[in-house]
């Protein structure tokens, strides 16, 4: 792997803590540290290997992008981490509960990168939902349903259908839905596709108020001028991780000068 | 398993409804349309049925019993009496006219029907019998045929006497029963039936590809809460659709409901809860509504044809007939008319619901077996 001194990231101490006997009460500290801890994650199916052993180290409170191309292993590494997914082999921590999370999974609000929320139900209705399954007060909703309304722009749309909304309005209603229960890490898998620029800018506003409250985001973008925005960032490619650091950091180590660049960069010499 | 994470997933079902006036109007007026076309196709007087007399009886005609009930039969507006023949080799001829289907069927009584009728009279022999051709293929024909051969008997020898004529015990129904009594609670089921498990693999097909299925996993609600969510939801429209049926059916055909509804309405809802669990299953094979679309006949026309709701189960051919015993609606349409005609209690339907119960359960279970395992 290249490039996690640059990012700042002890990544041998992880992996010493990682390596098992007589360790694992480091491990555990160290999961139980950060919000995601993962080690030799890997998920294959019949003979695609999607994600290929990759370890992930990320501290509460920061803000994580996954670039790369599609296909290489970003939303199954989410799916994995969320529990959608089983992991072939390898382990994961997420927020110090090992992989599936049950008794942790109410701290974790997930968007996935389809719309995936219910277009014959209102826009308030898609959130009263998922406040629901969350078991939020609902004295406690209406408030938290005003306020990510304004939000995503659509307060004065809450009693419209969403089959009624443009693409990027709905989008924004996913968006809503995965933070109506205020959690502490969020998992978005390209929150800001299809968004138009403007609002594009409102999100990331959002996000970096989240991150300000403390709350750990977790995003995938093809977006570079938005990765840039993030503390860390994983590229992946072929399922693998093929660098991880700051945007600073791998634009340094790469010699480029600006992360695009810096990723064919990391890919090239990964390829040669 | 928490029952307000259940009721929002019941409760989602219901709004998503409630948004969808066209699919409303599908669920209400469906079943409306169904008890109605049937209801006036099948429960209509029988008029003119055509068939063949073969009287061989060879009592003087002062004391013939056979003729006294032909008289009767004569007078009837069900039975148009094509042929009267009294030569042997006229059964044989009327038989032949039944299988061409040229007519119904054919009555034929035997050369000492007569003798027969007075001999059981006096417990001096076995009761006399009527032999009844006939064309099987439509369950009114037969019930019109044989309930003007009793009625014509009872007439000529009176209700004390033992019936010199054996009838076949499924096509009784109760007395006074018509058709329609016998085909309205078979409809309620049927409509139960159809409609939760098309509107279950059709939304979960919908989940599916749509994501949000992933969406609530990645939730506190578990894979037992959605399937119960689900089940409750569409359980209720089940019932919904039930009280619409029997509406219907009393007010437009004045239909016979001797026992308890609220416990024909129970059987209704399991049924209900069961066939929605099917869906969900089955809707894990589907990758679209298409596909969904695709299970709909494999799993409706064995449960219209087999399972009693329009003949009776001893009409369906023998070969057959095992499937019957596999098809829930089968269970559920005896349940239904062992409440609503022949007026039973929860006594009467107990095995019927277990099997009910035990089909919904399983289809439960194994959906939200079949949810944990794509994991």
């Amino acid at each position: 792997m290249i490039a996690l001194e640059s990012a700042g990231m002890d990544r041998s101490a992880s992996t010493v803590a990682l390596g098992g006997g007589g360790r694992s009460v480091k491990r555990t500290l160290e999961a139980e540290n950060d919000a995601i801890h993962a080690h030799r994650l890997r998920k294959v199916y019949d003979d695609l290997v999607a994600v290929d052993d990759i370890d992930l180290k990320i501290a509460k409170g920061q803000l994580y992008g996954m670039i790369g191309p599609n296909g290489s292993g970003k939303t199954t590494t989410i799916k994995m981490l969320v529990g959608l997914l089983r992991l072939t082999s390898g382990k994961a921590y997420v927020l110090g509960e090992k992989v599936p999370i049950s008794q942790n999974i109410s701290r974790i609000g997930y968007m996935p990168q389809e719309m995936a929320i219910y277009t014959d139900l209102t826009v308030r209705e898609n959130l009263q939902l998922f406040s629901e399954l969350y078991s939020i007060d609902p004295k406690k909703f209406e408030g938290r349903a005003d306020d990510l309304l304004k939000v995503i722009d659509l307060a004065d749309r809450k009693d419209s259908l969403v089959s009624e909304l443009s693409g990027s309005m709905r989008h924004r209603v996913s968006l809503a839905c995965a933070l109506v229960h205020d959690p502490e890490v969020v998992f978005l898998d390209e929150p800001t596709v299809g968004v138009d620029p403007e609002l594009r800018v409102g999100f990331w506003k959002y996000f970096a108020d989240l991150k300000e409250k403390g709350k750990t985001i977790v995003l995938t973008t093809h977006y570079m001028d938005e990765a840039v925005r993030c503390d860390t960032v994983g590229m992946m490619r072929a399922g693998r991780m093929i660098a991880e650091g700051s945007p600073k950091g791998l634009m340094e180590e790469s010699g480029t000068a600006d992360l695009e660049s810096a990723f064919l960069t990391f890919a090239k010499k990964v390829g040669s | 398993m928490r029952l307000n994470r259940v009721l929002a997933i019941a409760k989602k079902n219901l709004r998503s409804l409630k948004h969808d006036r066209r699919t409303v109007g599908f669920l209400v007026l469906m079943p409306l349309l169904m008890i109605t076309i049937f209801g006036y196709t099948f429960g209509g007087t029988i008029q003119n049925v055509s068939v063949y007399i073969v009287n061989l009886d060879q009592a003087p005609s002062n004391s013939s019993v056979s003729e006294k009930i032909i008289a009767s039969l004569e007078s009837t507006d069900t039975l148009h009496i094509v042929k009267m023949l009294t030569t042997p080799d006229g059964v044989g001829a009327a038989a032949e006219e039944v299988k061409d289907a040229h007519i119904w069927a054919a009555i034929v009584f035997n050369e000492t029907f007569s003798a027969d009728v007075l001999a059981a009279s006096r417990s001096l022999g076995p009761p006399a019998s009527i032999q009844l051709i006939i064309d099987g293929t439509n369950p009114n024909i037969v019930s019109a045929v044989t309930g003007e051969l009793q009625t014509a008997i009872r007439s000529v020898i009176g209700s004390g006497a033992a019936a010199p004529m054996s009838v076949a015990p499924d096509l009784v129904y109760g007395k006074d029963a018509r058709f329609i009594d016998f085909f309205a609670p078979g409809v309620m089921g049927l409509a139960a039936m159809m409609v939760t498990f098309m509107l279950s693999i059709i939304s979960f097909v919908h989940e599916r590809s749509g994501s949000t299925l992933d969406r609530l996993l990645s939730t506190p609600v578990t894979e037992g809460e959605i399937v119960a969510g689900y089940a409750l939801a569409f359980g209720f429209v089940g019932l919904i659709q039930s009280c619409v049926i029997i509406s219907a059916a009393i007010l437009l055909f004045n239909v016979m409901i001797v026992g308890n509804v609220l416990l024909a309405l129970l059987v209704v809802f399991v049924l209900g809860v069961g066939n929605q669990g099917l869906g969900f299953m089955l809707s894990s094979f589907a990758k679209n509504e298409f596909q969904a679309i695709q299970f709909l006949p494999l799993i409706l026309f064995p449960s219209i044809l087999l399972s009693g709701v329009f003949w009776p189960l001893e009409a369906v051919p023998t070969l057959l007939r095992p499937v019957s015993y596999f098809i829930p609606l089968t269970y559920a349409v005896e349940g239904l008319r062992s409440v609503m005609i022949r007026g039973w209690s929860i006594d009467g339907i107990w095995v019927q619901l277990v099997v009910l119960l035990g089909f919904a359960v399983a289809m439960l279970l194994l959906s939200a077996l079949g949810l944990k395992r794509r994991r």
